[in-house]
């Protein structure tokens, strides 16, 4: 090279003053010369955190079709990354509670007479759906990387609540869609709703004294022989349905939420009970 | 030594099988191995220090912290890395979703720092031009180094790592070595192991337990000198009803009373975990 760029100019190009042309004139020049090259003191942070943000842009996960809707809700990145681990949300399982859900409203749906008895079977199996469906949301047989989680800040009651919450939400609306397909009379497509509530935060005011994987079959088991117990023994068959009934569901929420507040610090399956 | 793992007095049973009857240890900065037979309880020892296990009784203090307290129990993992010994991994996620979603796990929870966590962890194991392979594409020995990854996330103050170096091939081995042994120089390293190669090339202590007690407790020199003057080499196998076994050499390596014909041989580590642990088998036995 002949010629170098002059100092005042090369101040100008670094604080950004110079016009389009003298810009493009002075990107050639220093790209082929060396000692002017040099005269740019290399702004390393800058450099890294540039090289970071490229990184982050060609490390970014691959977003599924669940993690860009919950995205969209407005739930942070990193409690949407927790979530879609969750194994009651995979495919399977929603497809294993749809499966249920569609073969219950069927039976509703084309079971002979009148008789509101074709809605028994949906409004039996309805509310446990979700309370299996929490039961396989966190725990050591369900989740394998369990044994891992367990031992990091997030696990138990935090992680677990998370959890449960996203597949309740799930599963309750998967009954909602299943409801309006029923024949029933409007109440009794939604009669099912409050028991749903209450056996799920049930099992996990029970989860604090035992294994939600214990907890939730046990609870949907008294559920299903009450169910059996009522229709055997009672005029009304919809007697667990009833107004009083509903009333004693959420009654039996509110205590379950008690004890759930009360002993959430026990909701650490990793520990023994 | 400033000990940064206490036990005093730990008991744990399962059911009417007592695995621990009040174990006493302290534990320091740097690598310490625990050797012990299947079933001695290492593990249940490891998982209760990695807050997965409750212990009966007695007292564990991590860091100086008490896992019995939910408090408490969550400062213990936020400085926590633990690899157990079996440990599983969604296959359906790629290597660095699997790592992203521990540091998520970890608290790590500006997306760029934990994306620069996981890139560190990943290149620390060797896997990093594996970051966006889905883990059941990835080999045994992969998958293995994938969970040691997590367990470095959130750069731990201690590690309680199950088995580190099982699976893997001897390079890989030796990385690992060489990650752990550098990972012990400012942290707590506590690592159950069955190979006595790792227990030499890694530990500065090494703690033998055998049904619920610390048989041995000191140096890896100090384990194999145990079998000093106890450990002879012979053409024919010995008639004595010592432990004995053919070597690649076509001779046998005799442990115990001197054989007819018996050269002395220098014992290894194995040699001397062997004589501790041998011994008090044939005793109770």
């Amino acid at each position: 090279m002949t010629w170098h760029i002059p100092s005042d100019m090369l101040a100008d190009y670094q604080d950004g003053r110079l016009d389009s042309v003298r810009t493009m004139s002075v990107e050639a020049h220093v790209s082929r010369c060396e000692p002017c090259r040099s005269a740019f003191a290399p702004d390393e942070q800058w450099l890294v955190g540039s090289w970071d943000g490229v990184l982050d842009v060609i490390d970014q996960p691959r977003r599924g079709m669940l993690e860009r809707f919950l995205c969209q809700l407005g739930i942070p990145e990193d409690r949407v990354r927790l979530l879609v681990a969750t194994p009651a949300l995979r495919r399977s399982w929603l497809l294993a509670m749809g499966a249920v859900l569609l073969f219950a409203v069927l039976s509703a749906r084309l079971g002979e007479g009148d008789s509101p008895r074709r809605f028994l079977l949906f409004l039996a199996i309805a509310p446990v759906l979700p309370v299996l469906a929490v039961a396989a949301a966190y725990g050591p047989h369900v989740d394998p990387v369990h044994e891992i989680q367990v031992t990091t800040p997030m696990a138990g009651p935090t992680l677990l609540a998370l959890r449960s919450t996203a597949v309740l939400v799930t599963s309750l609306l998967m009954g909602v869609v299943a409801a309006a397909f029923l024949p029933a009379p409007g109440w009794l497509a939604v009669a099912w709703l409050l028991p749903a509530l209450a056996l799920c935060l049930a099992s996990l005011a029970l989860s604090t004294a035992m294994a939600p994987q214990v907890a939730a079959p046990l609870l949907g088991g008294c559920w299903v022989a009450a169910l059996v117990v009522a229709v055997g023994l009672s005029d009304n068959e919809f007697v667990v349905f009833g107004p009083a009934a509903q009333a004693g569901y959420v009654l039996a929420g509110s205590l379950a939420s008690t004890i759930l507040i009360w002993r959430h610090r026990r909701l650490d399956p990793g520990e023994r009970r | 030594m400033t000990a940064t793992v206490r036990i005093t007095g730990f008991r744990k049973s399962y059911g009417a099988v007592r695995v621990f009857d009040g174990l006493d240890l302290n534990i320091g900065t740097g690598v310490t191995g625990l050797l012990g037979p299947n079933g001695s309880g290492k593990t249940t020892l490891l998982r209760c220090l990695a807050t997965a296990l409750a212990s009966d009784a007695g007292e564990l203090r991590i860091l100086g912290y008490d896992p019995r307290d939910p408090g408490q129990r969550t400062e213990i993992r936020r400085r926590l890395g633990y690899l157990p010994q079996d440990p599983g991994l969604y296959p359906h996620f790629t290597s660095f979703e699997l790592l992203d979603y521990v540091a998520t796990l970890k608290e790590l929870t500006d997306r760029r720092e934990r994306h620069r966590a996981v890139r560190q962890a990943l290149t620390d194991v060797d896997l990093a031009d594996r970051a966006k392979m889905k883990v059941r594409k990835l080999s045994g020995g992969m998958r293995h180094r994938l969970a040691l990854a997590q367990a470095l996330l959130g750069d731990p103050h201690v590690l309680i790592l199950d088995e580190p170096t099982v699976g893997l091939d001897p390079e890989q081995r030796m990385r690992q070595r060489a990650l752990i042994s550098r990972l012990g120089e400012s942290r707590t390293v506590l690592l159950s192991t069955h190979q006595t190669e790792d227990v030499t090339a890694l530990c500065e202590r090494v703690i033998v337990v055998f049904r619920g007690e610390v048989g041995f407790d000191g140096a890896p020199s100090a384990l194999a000198e145990l079998a000093a003057g106890k450990l002879w080499l012979t053409a024919e196998p010995p008639t004595g009803g010592q432990l004995y076994w053919r070597t690649g050499d076509n001779r046998y390596r005799v442990l115990g009373a001197r054989p007819d014909g018996g050269t002395p041989a220098t014992p290894s580590i194995e040699d001397g975990y062997l004589m501790l642990v041998g011994s008090r088998a044939w005793v109770s036995a």
